[in-house]
Formats: C-alpha cells, sequence, structure tokens
C-alpha cells in the first residue's frame, strides 16, 4: 500500500486544495469618492428581469429610472404630465391620437440618435411582446395602442384603437420607456439580464442577480425631464447596487457609512429610524402611488364572507390608526382609502374605515354569528375563521390584526406560504383574505389587480366582489379608462372607491408608505411621482 | 477487496438514485399543482390562461405524461449532466449551478481546512494540558460552540469584524477577505465536534497497551501523544469529514444568506421558496454526489490508515 499513513499529509493536501478553490482574485474596484453605494432588500428571484417592460419589481424601476428615460415625466407634487424626451405633445379630441414632437438633441448611450423611429421601434416592439405574453406587467400601460406613424424626423404620431385614459400617464413610466433598436433586436431574455441601452444619464454596466447592479456615468448627457434641477452630467461617476437579504447586516452597514443609500421595502421601524437619525441620517419617505396594502376577500364558493356583513364587520374591527402607531411610528400616516394618498384620483374614505369594534360586533350578531364560551362566534357550530394566504412570512402588522379581529370573536388564520403556494392558491380561491400590489401613479393600475379581464389572477379579481357587484365595477373601471378629461375620471374613480370601501370589497390596511435613509454625505435626493429617484441629483459632499 | 469496492461503489450509486427519487416524488406528488406552481415561477398565473393555452403550457413542462413518464426522462436527463431549465430565470440550471457552485465550493472548503485546523487543536491542546482548571474548559469549549445558532455566530462576527474593528467586509463575494468570515461562522460547529471527538478519542487511547509500551520506552508524553495517540485518536475525524460535506449545503443556507453570497445556499433557499423545481432537483442530486462521494473515499481510505480494519473476507 502506497497510501501515506499520516493524516497530516492529507491534510496539507486539503488545505492546499480549498486554498486554491477559496482564492478567487480580488475584483473590487477601488471606489472613489464619487460613488453613490444603494443596498435594497433583496432582487426579485420570481421574475429574473431588467426588462424595463416586464419589471414591476420597485427596486429595478429605481435604477432603471436612471437608465432608461421616456417620452414625458409626472411631477411628483401635482401628478401633472411634464416634458422629458418628448418636449410637448397634442391628443386629438377622441383621445386616440398622441402627437409628440421629440428634442432633437438626445442620442443613445450605443451613439444611436433617438428619434420619431427609435420610439416607433419601441412601442411596436412593446405591442409585439404582449402578443407573446399577454400577462406581463407592461401590457396594462400599452392598453388600445394600435400603431406608430412616423411624420418626420422628431414628430410621431401613437395611435390607439381604443380609448386609454392612462395612456399619457404610461408615457412618463419606466414601463414604456424607450430603448435603443439594438436592444430590441435581441431577445427578451438578453434584455432581461441587462441588454438595456437607454438615453438616461446612467449606463447599466453590469447586472449580477441577485448581486447588484453597477452604473456608470453617461458623459456628454444634456436632456432631463423637467422634473431634474440638475441640467447636465450626472454628478456622480458610479452607481453601486447591493443587495442584503438579512436586516441587520444592511443596517449595520448602513450605520457604518459603508453605504449611502438603505433602501428596503418595508418601512423604517421607531427603533432604526431613531438610530439612523442620531447619526446624521435623513429618513426621506413617499407614499407609493398606486393601491395602499388592501386585503382582498374571497366572496364566492360559500365561503363566510360572502356575507357582505361579515366583510363590514372586518372593515370596522381594524385599528388602523393603532396599526400605523404601533407598528411603524407615530407620524405614520393612517391609510384612509384603497388608493394612497399620493396616486391621483384618490377619495377620502376614512369616515366609512374608522375603528367602531361595537359596530363590528353587531354586524356579525346581525349575520347570525353569536359568541361561543371560547369568545369565538359561531354559527350552526361551525366558528368563524377566516383563513389569510400570505408569503413568504407574516409580519408583526398581521400578528396585530389577528389580535384585533379576535376581540371581536373572529378567528383569522395566518397561512403562511411559499410565494408560488400563495399564487397557486390565489389561483385556486382556496383562501379567505389574499393581498397583492403593483405601483403607478395612475388609478388605472387597480385593473391589473382587480378588474378580472385585466388581472394578473383573475380568480382574486373575480372573487372579491359579490356577483351582482362586479358589472357596477367593470363599468367604472371603463367609464375611468374611455375618460377624455379629468372631472369625468375623477368621478369614475371616487365612485369606484366608494363602491369597493361600502361592499367590504377591499379592506385598506396600511397607507404604503417607501422609505429610505441617506446618510449626510447624500445631498438633494427628490423623490419622483413613482416613488423612485432621479440620481443625476444627487450630489455626494462631506458634510 | 476489488469486490467490497464494487459493491460500495454499487451502493453509492443506489443511495444517489434514491435521494434523487425521493426529491422527485415530494416536489412533484405532494401539495399544490405542479403546474399552476411552475406557470407562477415563470411569472404568469394559471388563471389568466386559456384551455388552450393551458394545455400548451401542460405539454411545455411535459406535464402531460404519465408521472412516471415524467421521472424517468427527467432521470434520463439528469444522467447526461442536463438538468432542465430554471423556470425563474430562464437558464439552464447547468449554467446557473456552474456560475455559483464555485462560490459554495470555496466556502466549503475553507472552513473545513479551518475546522479541521480549530477542531484538532482544541482537542489535541485538551488533551495534553494537566492543569485541571484549563484542562476542563478546553472540554468544556466544544459544546458550547455545537450549541450556539450559526445566525447568531454569524452576526456577532460582523459586528465585532466588520462594523467594530472594520478589518474585513460584512457582505459580498469578493476576494478572499469576503470569504474570512462566512468560513469561520461555518466551520465553528463543525470544528467544536471534532474537537469533542478527538478529546474523547484520545480518553480511549491513553489506556491502550501500546501507549504502556511506547512510555516503557522512554518516550516524553508529548512524544506519545504525537506519534501514537493522535494517529490512533484521530481516525473517526475521517468519517465526521464526510459528514461535514453533507451539511454544507445546509449550512450554507444561512451562511449565504447572512453575508449576502451568490452560491448554492441561497440558490437553494430562493428555489425553494418559489417552487422552481428542476433547480431544487438539481441542489439535491449535487449535493447528494458529494456526500456519496466523499463517504466512499472515506470508506475506502480507512483499510489503507487503519490497518486493523480490512474488507477482505474473513477466513475461518
Amino acid at each position: 500500500m502506497g497510501i501515506p499513513a499520516s493524516p497530516l499529509r492529507w491534510l496539507a493536501v486539503a488545505v492546499a486544495t480549498a486554498t486554491l478553490l477559496g482564492c478567487s482574485p480580488a475584483g473590487n474596484p477601488q471606489a472613489n469618492g464619487k460613488t453613490l453605494k444603494i443596498t435594497f432588500f433583496r432582487d426579485n428571484t420570481t421574475l429574473v428581469s431588467l426588462d424595463p417592460f416586464q419589471v414591476y419589481w420597485l427596486e429595478h424601476r429605481v435604477v432603471l429610472r436612471n437608465v432608461a428615460e421616456s417620452l414625458t415625466d409626472q411631477d411628483p407634487a401635482t401628478g401633472k404630465i411634464i416634458p422629458w424626451l418628448a418636449q410637448s405633445w397634442e391628443i386629438s379630441p377622441d383621445a386616440l391620437e398622441y402627437t409628440f414632437h421629440l428634442r432633437k438633441d438626445v442620442t443613445f448611450s450605443n451613439g444611436t440618435r433617438f428619434d420619431a423611429q427609435a420610439v416607433k421601434t419601441a412601442f411596436d416592439s412593446d405591442k409585439a411582446f404582449v402578443q407573446q405574453l399577454p400577462t406581463t406587467f407592461g401590457g396594462t400601460y400599452l392598453k388600445g395602442y394600435d400603431h406608430a406613424e412616423v411624420l418626420d424626423d422628431s414628430t410621431v404620431k401613437l395611435v390607439l384603437a381604443r380609448p386609454n385614459a392612462g395612456f399619457l400617464q404610461a408615457t412618463s413610466t419606466t414601463n414604456l420607456a424607450i430603448l435603443a433598436p439594438e436592444s430590441y433586436a435581441k431577445t427578451a431574455k438578453e434584455r432581461s439580464l441587462g441588454a438595456i441601452i437607454g438615453t438616461g444619464p446612467f449606463v447599466l454596466d453590469k447586472y449580477t442577480p441577485e448581486t447588484g447592479i453597477r452604473l456608470l456615468k453617461r458623459k456628454g448627457y444634456a436632456w432631463p425631464s423637467a422634473n431634474a434641477q440638475n441640467k447636465g452630467e450626472a454628478h456622480l461617476d458610479e452607481v453601486d447596487v447591493s443587495y442584503v437579504p438579512e436586516e441587520s447586516v444592511r443596517n449595520g452597514q448602513f450605520v457604518q457609512g459603508q453605504v449611502d443609500i438603505l433602501w428596503p421595502r418595508a418601512p423604517f421601524s421607531e427603533v432604526d429610524t431613531q438610530l439612523f437619525q442620531s447619526k446624521g441620517a435623513v429618513i426621506q419617505s413617499r407614499s407609493l402611488p398606486g393601491p395602499s396594502l388592501n386585503l382582498f376577500p374571497n366572496t364566492r364558493g360559500e365561503r363566510i364572507l360572502g356575507d357582505r356583513n361579515v366583510r363590514l364587520a372586518l372593515q370596522k374591527a381594524i385599528d388602523r390608526k393603532t396599526y400605523a402607531t404601533t407598528v411603524y411610528s407615530p407620524q405614520f400616516p393612517v391609510v384612509s382609502s384603497l388608493y394612497d394618498t399620493t396616486t391621483p384620483y384618490y377619495k377620502d374614505q376614512g369616515s366609512k374605515l374608522a375603528y367602531d369594534p361595537a359596530a363590528a360586533r353587531q354586524l356579525l350578531d346581525q349575520a347570525g354569528w353569536t359568541v361561543g364560551t371560547d369568545g369565538y362566534r359561531y354559527k350552526n357550530g361551525k366558528r368563524l375563521k377566516l383563513q389569510y394566504n400570505l408569503s413568504p412570512a407574516e409580519t408583526a402588522g398581521d400578528v396585530l390584526i389577528q389580535d384585533q379581529l379576535r376581540q371581536v370573536g373572529i378567528e383569522l388564520k395566518l397561512n403562511v406560504l411559499t410565494t408560488a403556494d400563495w399564487a397557486a392558491g390565489n389561483a385556486a380561491g382556496t383562501y379567505d383574505l389574499t393581498s397583492t400590489y403593483m405601483t403607478r401613479a395612475d388609478p388605472i393600475i387597480l385593473q391589473t389587480i382587480i378588474d378580472p379581464r385585466a388581472a394578473n389572477s383573475a380568480t382574486v379579481a373575480t372573487n372579491l366582489y359579490a356577483p351582482e357587484t362586479l358589472p357596477k365595477a367593470e363599468a367604472l373601471f371603463d367609464t375611468g379608462m374611455t375618460a377624455t378629461d379629468s372631472a369625468q375620471r375623477a368621478k369614475a374613480y371616487g365612485d369606484l372607491q366608494d363602491l369597493l370601501i361600502d361592499e367590504g370589497s377591499a379592506i385598506p390596511v396600511y397607507e404604503r408608505v417607501w422609505q429610505a435613509a441617506t446618510n449626510a454625505r447624500v445631498k438633494n435626493f427628490r423623490w419622483t411621482a413613482e416613488g423612485f429617484a432621479l440620481l443625476n441629483d444627487i450630489e455626494i459632499k462631506q458634510p | 477487496m476489488s469486490r467490497y469496492v464494487i459493491g460500495r461503489i454499487g451502493q453509492a450509486l443506489l443511495v444517489l438514485w434514491g435521494a434523487y427519487s425521493v426529491a422527485y416524488f415530494i416536489l412533484y406528488l405532494l401539495p399544490g399543482d405542479p403546474l399552476s406552481i411552475m406557470l407562477s415561477a415563470s411569472g404568469v398565473e394559471i388563471d389568466a390562461l386559456s384551455p388552450a393555452e393551458l394545455a400548451k403550457a401542460r405539454a411545455f413542462y411535459g406535464l402531460d405524461q404519465s408521472v412516471l413518464q415524467q421521472y424517468f426522462s427527467l432521470l434520463w436527463g439528469a444522467l447526461h449532466g442536463d438538468f432542465g431549465e430554471s423556470l425563474a430565470m430562464g437558464r439552464p440550471v447547468s449554467s446557473l449551478l456552474a456560475e455559483r457552485l464555485p462560490q459554495t465550493l470555496g466556502l466549503a472548503g475553507v472552513a473545513i481546512v479551518l475546522s479541521l485546523l480549530a477542531g484538532i487543536g482544541l482537542g489535541y491542546l485538551g488533551a495534553y494540558v494537566r492543569w485541571r482548571p484549563l484542562r476542563q474548559l478546553l472540554a468544556r469549549l466544544p459544546s458550547l460552540g455545537f450549541s450556539v445558532p450559526v445566525f447568531w455566530i454569524g452576526l456577532l462576527l460582523i459586528q465585532v469584524f466588520a462594523f467594530s474593528l472594520g478589518w474585513l467586509p460584512s457582505t459580498g463575494n469578493h476576494g478572499a477577505a469576503s470569504l474570512v468570515l462566512p468560513a469561520i461562522t461555518l466551520a465553528i460547529p463543525s470544528a467544536a465536534v471534532y474537537a469533542q471527538v478527538l478529546q474523547r478519542g484520545f480518553q480511549g487511547v491513553w489506556h491502550e497497551p501500546y501507549i504502556v509500551t511506547a512510555y516503557a520506552k522512554g518516550l516524553s508524553r508529548a512524544q506519545v501523544q504525537l506519534r501514537h495517540g493522535f494517529k490512533n485518536a484521530a481516525l473517526p475525524l475521517l468519517t465526521l469529514i464526510g459528514l461535514q460535506v453533507g451539511n454544507t449545503v445546509s449550512g450554507a443556507v444561512l451562511v449565504e444568506t447572512i453575508f449576502a453570497r451568490n452560491g448554492i445556499g441561497r440558490l437553494a433557499q430562493e428555489a425553494v421558496l418559489r417552487q422552481d423545481i428542476p433547480v431544487v432537483l438539481a441542489i439535491v442530486s449535487i449535493s447528494a454526489a458529494a456526500f456519496v462521494l466523499v463517504n466512499l473515499l472515506v470508506d475506502l481510505l480507512y483499510p489503507a490508515l487503519d490497518p486493523r480494519i480490512t474488507h477482505a473476507p474473513r477466513i475461518a
């Protein structure tokens, strides 16, 4: 036997092998003073994509906003549509023809000129993609779009086949950002993994899924949106985005000054806020436009929530004020409609959403649910037990609601599922309550969630209405969609909010406030209308 | 001997096949509709599709075949190194693994080395020291190392070495420096076990006749421990190394999440959450293969390292 008997020799071999395996070349570029470091909570692992048209993931849209630009922008204060790549536009009286007059000085980062033909290529490519994958997120933005006509080099007419009152706002979003024709010549898969060529103040240098994104300054940039204060090149040379899933590590890196902007999905707790502020950080907050965080009931198939009284009891049994103050902070806004306050045509429903446990108990009594010896309510020997499907983990807020409902005799079962099981549960309708949201600064976004004809999950969208309510809601969605003036839209979406709250079809829980902590070096952080940031405005200066 | 080797290799293949099959049947047959899960993993909800589109999707994922047909076609693919495509990422699983595996291998390799060094060092010292309080302390240390939760150690190390002292990066997978803290975190529980087993081994060895003989030859205590004691006391460690390799993937899930590293562990966690079945199946197969292979090597090494162990058929 030629095998050496000494375990030490084996150890030496193992050490050598492991050292070889372990040492990858250090690839960390030396960070200079003009690099902005942003940390998000995680990458989207369900749909791995940076393709603007497909992306719904908020963190990606923050990044894309600075790489790919749109025909228009939206004023974050007023919701008004303002110029960006298009200097001006006209809309025909029937709201079917949108003529955009484009800037003439714009180029893509690959050197190609931005012109009417590029706009046509972008819209036509997006339309072709929807035909392939009708459920893609960008599809709702493009609804009704038929074709584009190149009138001259810098004038393009977008023609709709059906009215879409949200179309002008859609042209301001990252989803309908204009990429270079070269990007559209590539496959959707290549675009998803970072083949994104835009006109923005930053160029996408590298995307490593689940690790991070690097943006580099675009030299010679000079065509920012009317929102931006900086009219020239970005002040930053580089933007490094990283994903750090563990909260304490993420917060620690920020407190240590290793990260400039800490930007997780969930708002900061009171304790964290105070810690960050004590280090000179500023907490930036904005309610995300679109629906607030709502619970959607399942009213179909003999389920308990088929009874309107029980749904309304639920509406009254949730103490939203306590939720906002205890789960988040005393300054946190209390939700006041099924839309967040930053959504155009939001209508205050605060008075109907007041906490009133006595009225809730009365409604449950009327519905025939009587209190048993254990404090829960029963009817025909069956307990009033609601199954709330959630993923991937329950929050402190969920437990709080569970407790609040228990006080009026409702048992809320927090059914924690994997993301995939949760979606399957929604599709199969095996839940009493579920919850989902999307962000867009136009009320039309609600159709992606709760209009069965356009929603991601037709089951969730159908099940939240009692059968007689559904046609009414669909009519209001149609009115909102086809309206040509603002007053008509305000009326339609106001009525829709009244209907959904009065019927207990949407049960708002909290205002979706997005918070970012910026350290003392970061100057001039400003939100866009949809809750992103224009990084070209940001400067890094020692305090 | 060669009959034994062939038998062991056969056993190893059987275990591998068993692991693959059990994983397959759990993933495909237990709760939930695999089509709905796969569609949602690729970003489409099942209730948004028409019956014709459903049939197309079913055929695309091979779900129109019978369970056994699907199983065999997947197994056939896996045997050829083709684990299919990740549903969420739309990329071949093998390229995904090729990208992620080196990160975890590096982490695991360094962790195994560190745990051997620390574990053997501690166990050896514990057996050598004669001053009672120190000996007691060294004997208790492994239980502590084993009972403290991995994530807590990870967070503590980050707090001390990354945040307070600033010596090492807290997250990322760039270069050797970023490997230190995660490898230590992953190494601590294994090192504790090694130390404990080694100490126990020395206790048993001390009373053997050959130790008495060695002393009788006039060797010092240090010489006896090194030349005669250690070789015999350390043999069980070999088996433990085999087990540690098996624990690497599960340990990596935690460690890679805490340190935001991009390896197999986090891939496994994400894939399980979104029920990306081909990815999970591939990771199970790879980690089972590593486990089986290392244990096979360990078993084959034993007779070489310890002449008392023989696999030759006994002659009555």
